[in-house]
Order: structure tokens, then sequence, then C-alpha cells
């Protein structure tokens, strides 16, 4: 590993290394399924909707009956042919909003959509000014500084007698 | 009798707390600095009342004692003694009794480590605070959640026993202690935070003081949560191991912050920066602590864990406020004192790299807190019912551990203060080496989708770089080169990767069927033949079990049950599951027939790679063990630590 390989010759290691990670993400991405379909389609939706009785859990999670009940509701409309947004309109028309796992990003739910990135680019900007403090450059020392160091360099033999 | 005796250790647990806290204060006020002693005596009668309430607990659960009230609600005569045991922690009450003892244990171990400090206003302050969070729960023990109220007998009364879901499996006995072990284990680093605001000591010293007993908090924490994963996938049966339910994001709160916490302070013990953000970290470690207790009994949220409920919340949401606000206050108060002296030289060091990932773990907490807690705030703002569920916590938990698994890849090879891209390319080599043949691999052997092929690469890459820093260390100092913080954070970074690539796996590749299977029928899922032999009862004094015999690939039978739990008449579905190290084959049990010939509903799910999650749990676990040890710096940093600033100014 200490072997110094010129500075050429590892960028274009490199440059290998990334095309041959970025094909291998192209054939995984590419030659994936296309839509869902039978069971797994039904699988799928069954992990979007909530058990209306639990906290948070799926239908597909869930052991409750209402559960059970959606499962097998959504089971008989895919193999009915109906398309995701027929079945999503009629669970909430039955179950109210609350069956949606996902908040709607509209009305208050927008808010937990929103928020994150405000918080996400508030703390990247922080970051990046404790960053740039640098570019202030050096300044010049203080009396307080000055005091600081002459403290300092008293406790250096004091804590040199310490055992 | 137990009753009284209890009650009797919560008042002594409660005095000795307060005394000791007021004694402490004004002894520290006065600059009386010798009577701190005194306090050292009632911390130890806190440990005797924790010790105490703690047995007397015990007993009355093993003697079946129902003339304590709480014994009635959780205690019976057909719980197994290890299950007895750990009723203790089933409800609210008890689980108080837990946390008071392992704080009271924490105290002693204090006392302990710090003999030779006890004139030390900073020790004395970290007591003297420690005492404080100790009087309140010793408080809540007397009064909200007092488990000692006597109660009256009726004639042959026989009490329900935990609750089902808690008497079923093992984990049960190790799940709750552990992680109350990190939640409590976190009030020494705040102690000592505290104290070095009140003394204003805010230098380095403390840090270094309680740096391996955060460490010990976290690595508990970790294995407490991994713990409470499995147990959540052997008993819950669905056949997952987290559900972003409230009271699991409730324990990933504190441990998201005191991750970040552990990083940060590393800027701070080299370079001296960052001191009000990592006092920040630490009081809202210990603040989410508080608020994970709060969600989890007070019974604000009904969820599978909340098997609690009473009249604590609102002493706890008080408790909450005075840590979160007592914090901010001094931290505000010291802040002319806490302005960092330098600066950070370049984005390309491994202090630049410890900043991003505190503003990734920062984002995950504020996420899952949010996600967590507002569907509270919309209900009690218009009356919304609106639920947050897994979907919302994935998408956008997702691309932060993309950057989190990227960052555990470069910042171990970064250096501090500056570093060029020439160093990069050299040390992120065999590294990236290692991410391209993980994706090679994984692609040849048949993965599929931009995501888990996307986590395997950045899982080589992070693996990598810990393995390189392991590898470079072991072979400059031998069997040193595995103990230390730098080292066993590593070890630490490969569990991580392990539980990313079990997640990832687990959740792409996961197959999910239903059969309606007579006996004698067969069905197959993923290249494995299921096959329905017939259905079976037994019974106990406890529990009856009807259970359907499956063989599985004509080799090994497999009994996924109902279970009807005779003292409370509720009905859990008990699963079963093959474990193997490339997939597991997990059965439920849906629904039974009246008739034994009749038809059974089987659920069958098949999960590739979830052993990895508990291995790279066990890894983490092992990691922090190892952290703990001291590394190649051994004691150097003792001569210089603040004690002595304190001792000549004080």
């Amino acid at each position: 590993m200490s072997t110094k390989k010129p500075f050429e010759q590892r960028t274009l290691s490199w440059v290998i290394l990334g095309v041959f990670a970025l094909s291998l993400l192209a054939v995984a991405s590419f030659s994936s399924s296309g839509p869902l379909e039978g069971d797994d389609r039904i699988q799928y939706l069954s992990t979007i909707y909530a058990c209306p009785q639990c906290q948070g859990q799926s239908v597909a999670e869930s052991n409750a009956a209402v559960s059970a009940t959606i499962r097998e509701f959504i089971s008989v409309k895919v193999n009915a042919g109906a398309s995701d947004e027929e079945i999503r309109d009629e669970l909430i028309r039955s179950y109210g909003s609350k069956v949606l796992l996902t908040p709607p990003a509209e009305g208050i739910s927008l808010v937990v959509w929103i928020l994150p990135v405000i918080v996400a680019v508030g703390g990247a900007a922080m970051v990046v000014s404790i960053l740039r403090r640098r570019d202030e450059g050096l300044r010049p020392a203080t009396e307080a500084d000055a005091e600081l160091v002459s403290q300092a360099l008293e406790q250096v033999p004091a804590s040199k007698e310490q055992p | 009798m137990n009753s009284t005796l209890g009650y009797g250790f919560a008042v002594l647990g409660l005095s000795a707390s307060i005394l000791g806290a007021l004694g402490g204060t004004y002894a520290l006020a006065t600059k009386r600095l010798h009577l701190l002693r005194p306090v050292r005596q009632w911390a130890w009668l806190v440990l005797v009342a924790g010790i105490g309430a703690f047995v007397v607990m015990e007993v009355a659960l093993f003697q079946r004692d129902y003339t304590v009230d709480y014994v009635q609600r959780v205690g019976s005569s057909a719980t197994p003694p290890l299950y007895n045991f750990a009723a203790l922690w089933s409800a609210l009450e008890g689980s108080i009794i837990l946390w008071v003892l392992l704080l009271a244990g924490y105290i002693s171990a204090m006392l302990i480590k710090f003999r030779d400090r006890s004139d030390d206003p900073l020790f004395g302050w970290a007591l003297v605070v420690m005492l404080a969070i100790s009087a309140f729960f010793f408080g809540l023990m007397t009064g909200p959640a007092n488990p000692f109220v006597p109660a009256l007998v009726p004639v042959g009364f026989e009490g329900p026993g935990p609750n089902p879901l808690l008497q079923n499996h093992i984990l049960v006995a190790f799940h709750p202690p552990m992680l109350y072990m990190g939640y409590v284990g976190f009030s020494v680093p705040f102690s000592f935070a505290t104290a070095a605001l009140i003394t204003g000591r805010v230098g380095e010293g403390w840090l270094i003081e309680t740096r391996r007993w955060t460490v010990a908090a976290w690595g508990f924490l970790t294995i407490g949560i991994v713990l409470g994963a499995w147990w959540s996938y052997e008993v819950l049966g669905w056949g997952g191991y987290w559900a972003w339910d409230p009271v699991e994001n409730a324990s990933l709160l504190p441990w998201l912050t005191g991750t970040a916490y552990l990083h940060s302070v590393m800027v701070q013990e080299r370079r001296g920066m960052l001191r009000v953000w990592n006092l920040s970290l630490l009081c809202a470690t210990f603040s989410l602590t508080i608020l994970g207790t709060f969600l989890t009994r007070s019974g604000v949220i009904d969820s599978v864990h909340a098997f609690a409920d009473g009249a604590v919340g609102p002493w706890l949401l008080v408790f909450f406020g005075v840590v979160a606000g007592g914090s901010i206050g001094l931290i505000a108060w010291r802040g002319d004192e806490l302005r960092s002296p330098g600066a950070i030289d370049s984005p390309l060091s491994r202090e630049a790299s410890f900043l991003a990932n505190n503003l990734i773990f920062g984002a995950l907490a504020f996420v899952i807190l949010l996600g967590t807690v507002f569907p509270l705030l919309a209900e009690a703002w218009n009356d919304t019912r609106l639920t947050i569920g897994r979907p919302y916590f994935d998408s956008l938990g997702r691309p932060i551990a993309f950057v989190m698994l990227f960052l555990m890849a470069s910042a171990p090879v970064l250096p501090w203060r500056k570093a060029s891209t020439e160093l990069l390319s050299q040390r992120l080599y065999w590294p990236a080496v290692a991410a391209v043949m993980a994706m090679f691999v994984a692609v040849m052997l048949g993965a599929r989708g931009f995501y888990p092929v996307l986590t395997f690469g950045l899982g080589g890459f992070a693996a990598g770089a810990a393995l390189r820093q392991v590898i470079l260390a072991s072979r400059r100092q031998g069997w040193r080169g595995l103990v230390g913080r730098t080292n066993g954070g590593m070890i630490v970074h490969i569990g991580v990767v392990l539980i990313a690539v079990g997640v990832a796996s687990s959740e792409a590749y996961k197959t999910d069927r239903s059969a309606t299977l007579l006996p004698g029928q067969s069905v197959t899922v993923e290249n494995h033949e299921f096959t329905y032999l017939e259905l079976r009862a037994d019974q106990n004094d406890r529990r009856q079990r009807i259970y359907a015999e499956i063989l599985i690939d004509g080799e090994d039978v497999y009994t996924p049950a109902q279970t009807r739990y005779l003292q409370s008449g509720m009905v859990v579905p008990t699963p079963s599951v093959r474990p193997g190290f490339t997939e597991d084959l997990f059965l439920v049990l849906d629904t039974t027939p009246e008739n034994p010939e009749g038809p059974i509903r089987l659920r069958i799910i098949v999960r590739p790679m979830i052993s990895w999650l508990w291995t790279g749990g066990a890894l983490m676990g092992i990691g922090s063990i190892l952290a703990i040890f001291p590394g190649k710096r051994r004691r150097g940093t003792e001569a210089v630590s603040a004690v002595l600033v304190g001792a000549a100014s004080g």
C-alpha cells in the first residue's frame, strides 16, 4: 500500500473504477422489472396504507382484523383491475385520510415536508459559515490573548510537578 | 408488609437525594468544600434505597404478594420465573424502579471512580445534578407512579401476569435493562456538562473525564435498540424489526444526538472548537431520553409499546421542560466563555467531516422527531387526524443514510487540519476498489435496483476505509491496533455497514405471500416448498397453543402458532422463523379453522440477510467495548486537564 504510483497512473485507475461503478449501477437500475404486477403490487399497496386502529403501522405489518380486511380489499381490487387511484380514493372514503401512511403534501401536513428542507438548508448554511470563518484570516493578538498565554505558561511548571 | 417496606425505601431514596442535592449545593455555593463529604454518604444511601426498592418488588412478585397493587396487575402464579422477574419492568411504575436502581448504580460508580476528588467542585456539582435527577424519579415513585400502593385482595384472586407479548420471548429480560442502561448512562456526561457550565470550567477537562462513560452509555443504548428490533422481529409476527413506531423513534432520537456528540467531541478535544455545540448535543441527548420516557410511558401515543398509562405524563413533561430550559439558560449564561478559539482550515479535513456528520445526524433526528410528534401537534391544533409512517421516514431517511455511509468512508482517512486531493486519492483507492467489488459481486449474484446496489457499494467503501485503519494500526501496534477510540470506532463502523446491507437487502428483496392450505397441501415461495402437515394443540396452566406443523423443503418442521393466554384471554400469533446467513424464512399462522381438517391461512415471508442486522449489532457492541479500552495515548491528557486550573483558581 505504501508503494507510490505516479499521479497520472492513479488518476487513470480512478477513472476506470468510476466507469465500472456507474455501469454496475446502470445495469442494476435498468434491468429491474417494470411496473409491479399481481402479488407484488398487492404487497406494495398494502405497505402504503395505515392500519386505522394502530399507530403508524401499515396494513401489511399489522395483525389487526381491520388490516386483514383492507389487505383483502386491496387484493380483490387489484385482481379486478382497479387502478391505484381508485383504490386510494375508496380507502379514504371508508376510513378517512388517516389511512394514508404518507401525509399528503397539502394543508397542515405540508409542514412535515417543508420543514426538514428548511432545517437542512439552514444547517448546511451554518456549516458553510463555520468553514468560511478561516477566510477572515488570523486576527492580531489582543491583550486578552496575551494574558491567556502568560496564564498558560505559569501553569506549565505546575503541571510538571504533579505526579 | 412489602408495600410498606418498599414505600419506605422510596421515601428514603427521595429524602437522601434531596438532602444530598441541597447539602451539596450549600457546600458548593458557600465554598465550604469539606461539607461535600456528607453528600457522599447521602449518595450511598440512595443506592441502598434503589437496591431496596428493587429487591422488595422482586420479592413481592415471587411471593405473588397481591397486597401490592402492582403485583395484582402484572403478577400471576402461572408466570415462569424468568418472565416473573422481568414483570418488574412490564409496566410504568416498575420501570421507574429499574430506572432509579440504575441511576443509583451510576451514582455509586461515580463515587468510586472519583473517590480522590471529593473536594473538587466540578465533581461536586456533577453529583448534585445526579442527585437532583434521582430526587425527581424517587419523587415519581412516592407520588404519581407509586409501585407500592397497597391493595385489598379479593378472595381467590389470581393475577393476569404481564402483557402476553412480554412473556413469550427471553429477550424481554435483556432489552429493557440494556436500553435503560443507555438512557440512564447519559445522565453522567450530562451532569458533568452541567457542572462544567456552573463552575465555568468549560474547557476540555470534563469531556475527557466522561469520555468512557459516554461511550459505555452509547454502547448500551445501541445494544438495547438492536435487541428491541430483534424482539419485535421474533415476537410481533409481521416479519419486520422496525415499524417507525413512536416508541422506537423515541429510543432512536437520543441515540442519534449521542452519536453526533461522540464524533464532534473529538473536534473539541483536539482543536478546542464547537464547545457550545457539544454542550447542546449532550443536553439534547439527555432531554430526549426524558422525552422518550414521556412518549413511552405517559400513554400520550397509543402504540404497541405503550403498555402503560398513568398520571406521570405532566410530571415528565415538566421535568423535560426544566432540563431543556435549564440547559439552554446555562449555555446562554456562559456564552462568552464558550466562544471557541480556533477555526477550520479546510473543508477537506477531519474536523470538517465531523461537522458534516453532525449536520446529517441532526437532520435525521429532526426528521424523526417531527414525524413522531407532528400527528400529536396536528391533532391538538385543529383536530386533524393524520398518520406518519414508514414511507415518510423511508423517503427522507434514505438519502441521509447514503450521505452517512459516504462520510463513513471518507472521514476516517482524512487527516486533521487539511488534506490534499493527492493524499485522498492515495488513501481512498483501496476502499474504492472494495466498493466496486461489493457492487460487482452483488450484481453477479442477481441483485437489482438502484438503491440496494448503491447501498452495497457505499457499504463496501465505508467498510474498506474502516478496515484500512484497523489493518494499518494493527501492523504498527499489534493487538493494540484493535483497541482505543479510533480503532474500536472503526469496528463499530463495520457493524453499521453490516446493518445497512442487511436493511437494504431485507427490505428490497423481501417476498411476502399468504396461502390458504388444507392438510397435506404445499406451496412454493422463492424456491422453498412449504407443506402443511397438520394442526395440533397443547396447553399448560398459563396458555393454550394451536400450532400448524409446516414442513420446509421436506427437511425440517416449523410450528407457527396462535397462543391464547388464559389469564388475560388475549390471543397473539407466535411466528416461527428459520434463520439463515443468506435468508430467513418467517412463518405466521394468520387464521386457524374451527375444524382441524379445515384450511389454515399461512403467511410466508422470505427476507434475505436479516441475520446481518443482529451480527452488525453485536459488532457495534464489541466495537464499543474495544473503544473503551485505552488506546495508544494512554492517560496522556490527564496532566493538562482542567483539574489543575480549577484547583489553582478555586
